[in-house]
C-alpha cells in the first residue's frame, strides 16, 4: 500500500470521528485542527490500529510530525508485520 | 441509530439527540466509540443543545491515584453524564495520591469532594523481600500495604465525608515463574491475590471496592494490559479495561444513591418453563432434567431461588389461564418456585404493568423497586410505556443463557446480606394479603395504537390447508367449540356457497405472529351458525376479537343473513371463553353445563371500534 492509499483510507477514518472533518493531507498536524485534541488524538490512534489491523511500537507515534508521515508509518508497519 | 445517526440528530440541534446518546452509550462497548460519544457531548453541550430531562445538581467526583487518570476521567464523566448526572470533576496528579490525601490543607479537600475514586498503581503493590523468604513476611507485607491503603481511605472519608471507591490491583497477565508463582507469597502474583482480599474483606462500610482484578479476569487478563500504554503515558491498562473499569465505578456511583430492586417480577411460559402451559398442559411444558432446554429452564429458577435467599422478592406476572399456570407451579415435580415463594402472583389477561401497578400497591412498595422479566418483547414494551419507572429485561433468545443474564443485570447488588434477607418473602406475602385488590386504568387504546397493528383478513385458500389444520387441531384455549378438521375436511370447505371460512394473520411493529384466528360460518336461511371461532391467546385483548366480529358480520350480510348464531361448547381448557359471546354483545338463549347457545341480530350492527388496519384477501 502506498502513502496516497493510505491517506484515502484515513480520511473515511477522519470522516468517522470528526464533526467537521478536515481534509487529509500529507503536511496536515494536530494543530491545524480545533476538534483534533488529546483525547481525539487517542481515538484516532486506536480507530486507526483498528482499520489497518497494525500495532504501533513504543513511542513512534509520537515521532510522527504530520499527517503524511503517520501514513508513511501505517505502511511500514503493514508490511514488517 | 448508529454513531452517524446521533451525530446527524447533534448537527440539525435536534433535542433528541441526548435520549440517543444516554441509549448509544449504554450499548457502547469499544473504547473508541465511547470516546466518540463523548465528544459529541461536549459539542453539543459547547453549542447550548436544550437538554429535556431535568439536569439535577452535579456530583462533586476526584479521580486520584498511581496512574495518569487521563482519558479514564473522560470515559467516567461521560457515563455519567449522558444517564443524567452532571459531574464536576476534580483530577489528581500522577502519583500524588498520597500527598493529596495526607495534607489537610490540599486542593482535594477543598473540592469537597463527594466520591472519590482511589486508583492505586500496581507499581507499589510489591512484595520488598526474596522469594525464599518465610511466607510470614511475605503475608505481614500483604497485610500492611492493604492496611496503608485503607488507612488512606479512612483519613479521606474523615476529613471529607466521601464516599471512596477503592480500585484493587488486576492480577499478572504474564506466565513469569510458572507453577512456582503460586507456590509463594512473594511472587507478584500472589501477593496482589493476597492484598486484594485483604482489601476486601476489611473493607468499612464507607469504601466500596471497584474489583479490578475482577474486571480484567472477565475481560481477559492480555487483552487488558498494555505496557506500551504504561510506558507512553502511565495508563493503568488497554483501552478496553479503561471502558470496563469507568463502566463499573459509574455503576458504583449510582448504586450509593439508589439501592437495590426489591422485587423480581416473572412471566411464566418461556421464562420459568419452556412451551406454553394453557397449550401444551402440565405434561408438555420443558422443565427439569429430561432435556437440556428443560434444564436450562431449571437452573434459571434454581438461580432465582438463591435471589429469594438473599432477600429479593419474587412475583409472578403472567398472561395465562389462572387455574392452569398454578397447577404447574404447584404440583409440576420439576418446578423449582412454587406459588409460596412468591409474594404476589398476578395471572390473568390484564395488561401487564396494570398488574404490575396493582402489586405495587399491594406490597406498598415503589414501581421503581420492580424488576420484571419476559421474554416477549411486546410485553416488554408495554411495561416500559405505562410502568416506566419498572427496570426491565428482555430475555435472549436461549434459556442456556437466561441466569448470565440475570447474573449481569446488576440491579440486586446488595451492600450487605442479613439473616432477615432470607425470611422477607413471608412478611411481605402477608403484607400483601391485607391489601384490597385496585384496578387500575391504563390507556390501553393507545398502546394499541402505537403497536401499529395489521390483520390480513383471507379467504381459506389451498396452499393456507396444512397452517388451517394445524391451528384448527392444536388450539385449546381460546377456542368455542372445539371442532377438530382433517385436512381432506378443511380443503373440502374452499369455495362452499353456504360457508365463510377465513383465517387471519397479524403483525404489528415488533413482527408477525403468524395465522392467528380462524372462523368457518355456514349459511341457514337468514341465519349464519358460527361453526368454528377460535384465537391464539397470544394476541388476546388486541381486539382481534372485535376485528373478527366485524368480518364475520359483514360477511353475513353479504349473504343475505340477518343474525348471527354462536355456540359454546365447554372443554377443560376453554374456561376463558365460556362469557365469550355475551361479552361480544350476543343474547344469549340457552346456557347449560353441557352447551351456551348465542344469538347476535345484524339490522342494528355497528362495526366495533379497532385499533387494527384491516387488509381483505392481499
Amino acid at each position: 500500500m502506498t502513502q496516497a492509499e493510505v491517506l484515502t483510507r484515513l480520511q473515511g477514518v477522519f470522516d468517522n470521528l470528526f464533526l467537521e472533518s478536515p481534509k487529509v493531507t500529507p503536511q496536515l498536524t494536530a494543530k491545524d485542527v480545533a476538534e483534533w485534541d488529546s483525547l481525539m488524538h487517542i481515538s484516532l490512534l486506536v480507530a486507526v490500529e483498528k482499520e489497518f489491523n497494525v500495532r504501533f511500537r513504543v513511542g513512534e507515534v509520537e515521532a510522527a510530525k504530520n499527517v503524511g508521515e503517520f501514513a508513511d508509518l501505517i505502511v511500514r508497519r503493514m508490511t514488517e508485520k | 441509530m448508529d454513531l452517524n445517526d446521533v451525530k446527524a440528530l447533534l448537527l440539525r440541534n435536534d433535542p433528541s439527540f441526548w435520549p440517543a446518546l444516554d441509549s448509544l452509550t449504554r450499548q457502547a462497548t469499544e473504547f473508541s466509540d465511547l470516546v466518540f460519544l463523548s465528544s459529541l457531548r461536549k459539542k453539543a453541550l459547547a453549542r447550548g443543545l436544550k437538554q429535556t430531562a431535568e439536569v439535577p445538581a452535579p456530583l462533586r467526583l476526584a479521580i486520584i491515584g498511581g496512574y495518569s487518570l487521563y482519558p479514564l476521567h473522560e470515559l467516567l464523566t461521560h457515563l455519567l453524564e449522558s444517564a443524567g448526572t452532571p459531574v464536576e470533576l476534580f483530577l489528581g496528579d500522577y502519583d500524588n495520591h498520597v500527598a493529596e490525601i495526607m495534607d489537610p490543607e490540599s486542593r482535594l479537600y477543598r473540592f469537597k469532594p463527594q466520591v472519590v475514586i482511589l486508583l492505586p498503581g500496581v507499581q507499589r503493590c510489591k512484595y520488598s523481600g526474596t522469594l525464599t523468604d518465610e511466607r510470614q513476611a511475605a503475608q505481614a507485607c500483604a497485610t500492611s500495604t492493604a492496611t496503608q491503603l485503607l488507612d488512606l481511605c479512612k483519613t479521606l472519608n474523615e476529613r471529607s465525608g466521601a464516599e471512596v471507591l477503592l480500585c484493587n490491583f488486576a492480577l499478572p497477565a504474564r506466565r513469569d515463574l510458572g507453577e512456582y508463582r503460586a507456590r509463594t507469597l512473594a511472587s507478584d502474583y500472589t501477593f496482589r491475590k493476597w492484598v486484594n482480599l485483604e482489601l476486601s474483606l476489611n473493607a468499612p462500610p464507607y469504601v466500596r471496592i471497584c474489583d479490578v482484578e475482577f474486571l480484567a479476569n472477565r475481560r481477559g487478563a492480555l487483552a487488558s494490559e498494555d505496557p506500551r500504554g504504561w510506558f507512553e503515558s502511565k495508563q493503568p491498562g488497554s483501552p478496553a479495561l479503561l471502558v470496563d473499569l469507568a463502566r463499573e465505578a459509574a455503576h458504583l456511583i449510582r448504586a450509593i444513591r439508589n439501592p437495590p430492586k426489591k422485587v423480581l417480577a416473572l412471566d411464566l411460559d418461556n421464562t420459568l418453563w419452556g412451551g406454553v402451559v394453557g397449550d401444551d398442559g402440565l405434561e408438555g411444558i420443558e422443565i427439569g432434567d429430561t432435556s437440556p432446554r428443560g434444564e436450562a429452564f431449571k437452573a434459571f429458577q434454581k438461580y432465582i431461588a438463591t435471589l429469594k435467599q438473599r432477600g429479593v422478592l419474587l412475583a409472578v406476572c403472567s398472561k395465562n389461564d389462572h387455574a392452569r399456570a398454578f397447577e404447574a407451579l404447584e404440583k409440576h415435580p420439576e418446578v423449582v418456585l412454587r406459588p409460596n415463594d412468591f409474594v404476589s402472583l398476578k395471572i390473568n389477561w390484564d395488561p401487564k404493568s396494570d398488574n404490575l401497578i396493582r402489586m405495587a400497591e399491594e406490597l406498598n412498595l415503589g414501581l421503581d423497586s420492580f424488576v420484571f422479566v419476559d421474554d416477549n418483547p411486546a410485553e416488554i414494551e408495554i411495561v416500559r410505556q405505562f410502568a416506566p419507572q419498572v427496570s426491565t429485561i428482555l430475555l435472549g433468545s436461549d434459556p442456556a443463557e437466561y441466569v448470565g443474564q440475570l447474573q449481569d443485570c446488576g440491579l440486586f447488588e446488595p451492600r450487605s446480606i442479613t439473616k432477615e434477607d432470607a425470611d422477607r418473602t413471608a412478611q411481605y406475602r402477608a403484607e400483601s394479603e391485607r391489601q384490597t385488590m385496585l384496578s387500575s386504568a391504563t390507556d390501553m387504546d393507545a398502546y394499541l395504537a402505537s403497536l401499529e397493528m395489521v390483520a390480513l383478513v383471507r379467504d381459506f385458500a389451498p396452499v393456507d390447508v396444512p397452517r388451517l389444520s394445524q391451528l384448527i387441531n392444536k388450539s385449546n384455549q381460546f377456542n368455542l367449540t372445539t371442532r377438530r378438521r382433517t385436512e381432506a375436511e378443511v380443503q373440502a370447505l374452499i369455495g362452499r356457497p353456504d360457508h365463510t371460512c377465513f383465517s387471519v394473520r397479524l403483525s404489528d411493529k415488533f413482527g408477525d405472529h403468524g395465522l392467528i384466528s380462524i372462523v368457518i360460518g355456514r349459511v341457514s336461511g337468514e341465519t349464519m351458525e358460527i361453526d368454528t371461532w377460535l384465537m391464539s391467546c397470544r394476541v388476546l385483548k388486541r381486539q382481534v376479537e372485535e376485528t373478527v366480529l366485524n368480518e364475520l358480520a359483514r360477511r353475513a350480510q353479504a349473504k343475505g343473513c340477518s343474525r348471527l348464531e354462536g355456540l359454546y361448547l365447554p372443554t377443560k381448557k376453554n374456561g376463558m371463553v365460556r362469557d365469550f359471546y355475551p361479552r361480544m354483545g350476543f343474547q344469549t338463549r340457552s346456557a347449560t353445563p353441557e352447551r351456551g347457545e348465542y344469538t347476535l341480530g345484524l339490522d342494528t350492527y355497528e362495526p366495533r371500534p379497532t385499533k387494527i388496519t384491516v387488509k381483505e384477501n392481499p
